[in-house]
């Protein structure tokens, strides 16, 4: 506004956005009339106005998006599967880290077992039981192959 | 305007439920707001392109949260400028003031090749505007979006708004000094 010294310049903006009370607008509007360079400065805000009020319409991006979307579904259940894989790895890890480790342990002297009470007792017993039968050894072996390379598959996966 | 939010609050929820053609409409609806929202932020057109893309695909990825259709508008906003601010993050690239792309934007309602020359002008001086005073300019002179509506997207209060395109309205006027013939001629 600083190419005009009216002082009705600096309503013009309040003029355009609906700001000024009937009195201050019929005033102004009164001004409008005998001052060119208020009118000049209301025209170049009227020009701007509409620049700003301009909608930039894209291409036709509907199909685009839900192409894209699809591939996104595609790609959420493939990473879904992929992780519940990571899960069942590292639960049957366990669940044979439990029943291959613990017989083996069960063949140290249960002097060297912490007492766990009389349930530790029955499961001990259990164990050892297994760990008696020879067949078992070779399960064992198998389970520990299992176990070191879906471990490091299912870690480095997870780290990804 | 009440059957209009009806009907947006239908779509929100067939879209909520998986409706492609729900998508497809909201997309139809939002294209243009969004697209002006990012290439006020950009102004390059062809990115602009993909960054609508990326907003929509955003918004159908959270479409879940949104509760009420009032409120779809000033969500969608505030998600097509955090995606254009994420791209500029990433890419660590300062914003391009090149106008070269704006003579190919198609403006609804304008055809004439001498609106070209005022639009860059003013284009031009927008994009010497820190962000926040152009899209407080460009959400309050879009159609059809409340005063309301640009607050809740720019996360200010009613008055913050109104204050804030006032000053962004004379800043702008100060960046166009010298342009006057431009901007008046082809009136």
């Amino acid at each position: 506004m600083s190419m005009n010294s009216c002082p009705y310049v600096e309503k013009i903006i309040d003029y355009r956005l609906h700001r000024l009370t009937d009195e201050e607008r019929s005033s102004f509007e009164t001004h409008l009339d005998s001052c060119p360079s208020c009118r000049h400065e209301l025209a170049i805000e009227m020009a701007v106005e509409d620049e700003l009020a301009a909608e930039f319409q894209p291409g036709l991006i509907e199909q685009a998006v839900m192409r894209r979307l699809e591939i996104h579904k595609e790609e959420d259940m493939r990473s879904f599967w992929l992780y519940s894989y990571r899960i069942a790895v590292l639960g049957i890890t366990a669940a044979i880290a439990i029943f291959v480790l613990l017989p083996y342990l069960l063949k140290f002297p249960r002097s060297y077992l912490p007492d766990l009470g009389k349930y530790a007792i029955v499961f001990t017993d259990f164990f050892a039981g297994l760990a008696s039968i020879d067949p078992i050894f070779f399960f064992m072996g198998f389970g520990y192959f299992l176990l070191i390379t879906s471990s490091i598959y299912a870690l480095v996966q997870l780290r990804r | 305007m009440e059957s209009k939010i009806n009907e947006i609050g239908c779509l929100i929820k067939s879209a909520q439920d998986g409706d492609e053609q729900a998508m497809t409409k909201l997309i139809t609806i939002h294209k243009g707001l969004v697209f002006t929202i990012v290439l006020r932020m950009t102004n390059d057109y062809d990115l602009s392109q993909d960054l609508t893309q990326d907003t929509f695909i955003k918004v159908f990825m959270n479409i879940k949260r949104v509760k009420s259709a009032e409120h779809l508008r000033p969500w969608i906003c505030a998600i097509a400028r955090n995606v254009v601010r994420d791209h500029f993050r990433k890419a660590k690239r300062t914003q391009a003031i090149s106008f070269e792309s704006v003579k190919d934007f198609h403006v609804k309602g304008e055809s004439n090749i001498d609106s070209t020359k005022r639009r860059m002008v003013i284009q031009d001086a927008l994009a010497k505007l820190a962000e926040r005073d152009r899209m407080i300019l460009t959400l309050t002179y879009y159609d059809g979006l409340s005063l309301g509506e640009v607050a809740q997207a720019l996360k200010m209060s009613e008055n913050a708004v109104k204050v804030g395109v006032h000053r962004a309205r004379k800043r702008l006027r100060k960046y166009l000094e010298g342009y006057e013939h431009e901007l008046l001629s082809i009136r």
